[in-house]
């Protein structure tokens, strides 16, 4: 016999047994649940209006308390947003006597035509009868008061309390700091449940990069209430964490300055105004610009039309998510690269004659009638193209391509708004992997002054102008200043080949032969800086008194003072004629910086 | 002996697959994935696709589940048992924490609570040994050692800490021994040993918030906003669900938020809301049936193994049943212990799954050595 026999044989001996404990088992089990079943039926029978009273009246009711969400202050602690209570008008459909008798007091005192409000419960019918409906926004005090003197007579109004945002300087701060809108059903999955639905999260900017901070988390009151829906006595609270506020590096008056000068129609374009020793954004204005408050109600189809349709993208950051040819400002780059990689000396120098062959081809100078002998200062300070391109020829597109990105540009620089772009160093494996074909030669030559494919953002520009100003390191721009930010780290350069830059471009302002002497010389404040204009179309055609989209776009970035920098300033104006009609704007942006430092002192 | 087992009577005997427990297991899912769609309406997601997913890799579980011969689940157990030891261990030592206790293990992308299948393990280990036993009634060393196979996992996952999952072993125990065979006496003096250790427990062994639990539901009125709130707002809607309910979709303690997690633990009570006693009524009885069914399997089973093995498996179901519905109703304190096919839920629906699998499979073999 094998041993599973023998098992067998046991099993067969006490199978009886085992049969007769499963019985039991399964006897006991069926009994306990018709014990449970007998509960339901004490719950839902006998009890069972208890409970549906219960569940009508739901004596009950989970209130929630909005956490007030953090406000936005800006460096000297001027408010820059904040809260304001607005009241909507709920209807709940399941407590009116006659919906039409409501309908009719409702119109009446919201001066709305019935018909609207007929047309809008009409749209609400697939929604069950229970759930409060939302019939107007933004009720005036007035129109609250009338609903709450009759509430007896119509228990199926409530007034509800919102908090709304108002942005104080509207389309001035719209670009740095965003606004708020109702939560998407993918912000509220992924959320891990701090956003329910109906909540509203940050869109854009400080408001949507922030939005964990400011949002805090919202509380709960429950409360008992009678069948008419009045509060008898609080059961039970969840406090609410209201929302941290938030101190931006901005300088309201800055700001408002920077702002005005590009207020109007064809003034398209972006400033900067950072502090190169840390990064803090002191000012960041895009052009157009839009009214934030718009967004804080359930916005208007016409409004969100009119922006969509708007000439030049309102809704675009120019600081940082437009890309645009750095023009000459790029011989910054390209000056630091020469003198590092000691293919040229500060005694270095050449003759511009107005134009110089390369490759077979004739390339101009921007000067007909040429520089002269320039040596690298002096190429910066009256922008030889000329000089630039002999360097360009010898550095090759890699070296360009590497010192370009030591200064941080053809990557986002890290600033605390979202939605940057990072720009474009080109190289020979860009063009294969991009273009399908080799870099061509020729292209290095134009890339030497800043045209080609490059492309960078104003707020990149800003970024390479901190670098040469504090002597070689990168900083990360930001506007949040009470919150932690990366510091400032030491780029690969060569300190002295930036002290010879740096003159140059003291030079470029302060030089009676300067670029930009005339419009942005600012006696008593060493200002450094270089000019840039992109040309839109081919030089053969251009001519004076274009029309707008054909002008070149003009760029100016600069820092001061030239021997302890604490201010860059970059400004971008599209098709503003070249690099003479951004100057000034830089120009009086310091005028305005002294003037508030005399007034506040230094406000880091 | 081998030839006998080695016949593959499965595809033979395909037609004679019990009707009562496929015919439960189908319906009872079937209302679950409704209940789960209308308890997640006013969710940010539809739980119901997913549900859906869970209960078609179910099926396929379920098949797989019943082609292996038990024997070969009884002859690997030991390792199995080991598999599941040593999981748990690693869940307590890296686990993802959930809520503040870890019982979540991760595999690429899956997570799954490793105390399932340590469960599943359980039981076929205890089935192994007490069928080895042959002996009308069990003598106390064997019964000490069938406590011990259970109580190591059960501690373990204790420690996690998982109060309501650790509860799972003990039906186990419960069941397997009573049909296994125990004195009477024995048992009464089991029942004194767990009032005392019970007393141990709650002086030494659980946390704070476990013990606020018993509290709030011995007088629900100290803690509104936790425990209390939830045996309360659960009443209300399996009360004012009445005789025949407020419709699909339309039960109000659901559908505006009063109730807490009710595509999961709570799912009873949204079912009695909307479908009323009769909904009650119609579920419980499915489930009689699957107890009627579980138990047919077991008494016909080919060997004391099967019928073991069987035991096992429908103790730990009845009493996830048992005590969730008991729970809705308010009869005993609220802990995180889901309905079987009907709550939403990834591993609990699978081994619902494998264990029904594995009844089938006992059954597809019952002739094999007539």
């Amino acid at each position: 016999m094998t041993a599973w026999d023998e098992i067998m044989q046991v099993v067969r001996e006490h199978r009886d047994d085992l049969i007769g404990r499963v019985r039991l088992l399964a006897g006991t089990v069926t009994g306990l649940l018709v014990l449970i079943g007998s509960g339901f039926w004490f719950v839902q029978i006998a009890q069972g209006d208890y409970y549906r009273e219960l569940a009508e009246n739901n004596r009950l009711r989970k209130l929630p308390i909005i956490a007030p969400r953090g406000l936005i202050f800006d460096r000297r602690g001027r408010l820059l947003v904040e809260n304001l209570p607005s009241y909507n008008l709920l209807v709940d459909r399941s407590r009116a006597t006659a919906l039409d008798r409501s309908l009719a007091f409702a119109s009446t005192v919201l001066g709305r035509p019935l018909a609207d409000l007929e047309d809008l419960m009409e749209r609400y019918r697939s929604v069950p009868v229970f759930k409060p409906v939302l019939l107007a926004e933004n009720l005036s005090l007035a129109e609250v008061a009338r609903f709450e003197v009759e509430a007896l007579e119509y228990p199926e109004f409530e007034v509800e309390v919102q908090q709304t945002r108002l942005y104080r300087h509207r389309e001035q701060t719209a670009h740095v700091i965003g606004y708020i809108g109702e939560a998407s059903p993918d912000e509220i999955e992924h959320s891990g449940g701090a956003v329910a639905p109906g909540d509203v999260t940050g869109k854009k900017g400080i408001e949507k990069r922030y939005d964990a901070v400011l949002r805090g988390k919202d509380g709960e009151r429950v409360v008992v209430v009678d069948s008419r829906g009045e509060l008898l006595r609080e059961y039970g609270r969840v406090p609410v964490q209201p929302g941290k506020d938030l101190t931006l590096s901005l300088d309201l008056e800055l700001q408002q300055e920077a702002a005005s000068w590009l207020d109007g129609p064809e003034k398209v374009g972006a400033i900067i105004v950072m502090d190169p020793r840390n990064g803090e954004v002191l000012a960041l204005v895009s052009s157009p610009s839009f009214n934030s408050n718009l967004f804080t109600h359930r916005l208007q189809q016409d409004d969100w039309q009119a922006l969509l349709d708007a000439p030049n993208n309102p809704l675009q950051n120019r600081a940082m998510q437009n890309a645009y040819s750095p023009g000459s400002t790029f011989k910054i780059v390209m000056a630091t690269a020469g003198l590092s990689e000691h293919l040229i000396d500060e005694h270095f120098h050449l003759t511009c004659t107005g134009s110089t062959v390369i490759y077979g081809h004739s390339f101009r100078c921007w000067r007909k009638e040429g520089h002269g002998t320039v040596d690298v200062r002096q190429a910066l300070t009256r922008s030889c193209d000329v000089f630039f391109y002999h360097l360009g020829q010898r550095l090759g597109i890699e070296r360009i391509a590497r010192y370009a990105r030591l200064f941080g540009l053809g990557a986002p620089t890290g600033i605390d708004i979202p939605g940057e772009k990072e720009g474009l160093v080109p190289d020979a494996a860009w063009s294969l992997k991009t273009r399908h074909q080799p870099w061509y030669a020729g292209e290095t030559i134009s890339v030497a002054i800043g045209q080609g494919p490059m492309l960078l953002t104003p707020l990149q520009m800003a970024a390479m102008t901190a670098v040469v100003a504090n002597g070689g390191y990168r900083v990360t721009p930001h506007v949040v200043k009470n919150l932690p930010y990366p510091p400032p780290q030491r780029a690969n350069l060569d300190p002295r080949a930036l002290a010879i830059v740096r003159q140059g471009l003291w030079g470029v302002v302060n030089d009676p032969s300067g670029t930009a002497y005339s419009t942005a010389h600012l006696p008593g404040f060493d200002i450094a800086g270089k000019t840039g204009s992109v040309q839109v179309i081919a030089q053969k055609t251009r001519k004076e008194n274009l029309p707008f989209k054909y002008r070149d776009h003009g760029w100016f970035t600069s820092f001061a003072p030239e021997s302890d920098p604490r201010l860059v300033v970059s400004v971008f104006v599209e098709h503003g004629g070249s690099g003479h009609n951004a100057s000034p704007i830089a120009k009086a942006l310091y005028q305005k910086y002294l003037s508030i430092e005399a007034s506040h002192g230094d406000a880091r | 002996m081998a030839t006998l087992a080695e016949e593959k009577p499965a595809l033979r005997h395909l037609s004679s697959i019990d009707g009562g427990l496929v015919m439960s297991v189908l319906l009872l899912s079937a209302i679950g994935l409704a209940t789960v769609h209308s308890a997640s309406s006013e969710m940010p997601v539809d739980y119901l696709p997913r549900q859906a997913l869970w209960l078609g890799i179910g099926v396929l579980l379920l098949v797989a589940a019943m082609s292996i011969d038990y024997h070969l689940l009884l002859d690997f157990s030991i390792v199995l048992y080991a598999v599941g030891l040593v999981l748990l261990v690693l869940v307590l030592v890296a686990g993802i924490s959930h809520g503040g206790a870890a019982h979540w293990a991760r595999i690429g992308p899956w997570q799954f609570q490793p105390s399932e299948f340590a469960k599943l393990a359980t039981i076929l280990v205890l089935a192994r040994y007490l069928s080895g036993l042959n002996r009308r009634v069990l003598a106390l060393p064997q019964i000490l050692v069938a406590v011990a196979i259970v109580a190591v996992p059960m501690v373990l996952v204790l420690v996690e800490p998982d109060l309501g999952s650790s509860m799972m072993f003990a039906p186990i125990l419960l069941g397997m021994l009573l049909v296994a065979g125990v004195r009477l006496r024995l048992l009464l003096i089991a029942a004194v040993v767990a009032v005392v250790l019970a007393a141990g427990m709650w002086s030494f062994g659980m946390k704070s918030y476990q013990r606020q639990r018993v509290l709030t539901f011995l007088s629900p009125e100290t803690d509104p906003l936790g425990a209390g709130y939830q045996v309360r707002q659960s009443k209300i809607a399996v009360g004012s669900g009445e005789m025949t309910g407020k419709g699909y979709m339309q039960g109000t303690q659901s559908q505006l938020r009063f109730l807490p997690v009710r595509h999961t633990d709570f799912i009873l009570s949204v079912l009695a809301e909307e479908w009323g006693f009769l909904g009650v009524v119609t579920v419980l009885g499915l489930y009689s049936l699957y107890v009627a069914s579980a138990a047919r399997i077991a008494m016909r089973a080919r060997d004391r193994a099967g019928i073991l093995l069987v035991t096992g498996l429908l103790s730990v179901l009845c009493f996830h049943v048992l005590y969730n519905s008991s729970m809705v109703v308010g009869f005993v304190p609220i802990t995180g212990i889901p309905l079987p096919f009907l709550s939403y839920g990834g591993s609990f629906t699978m081994v619902n799954f494998v264990g029904t699998g594995t009844m089938l499979g006992v059954d597809l073999r019952r002739y094999v050595n007539r």
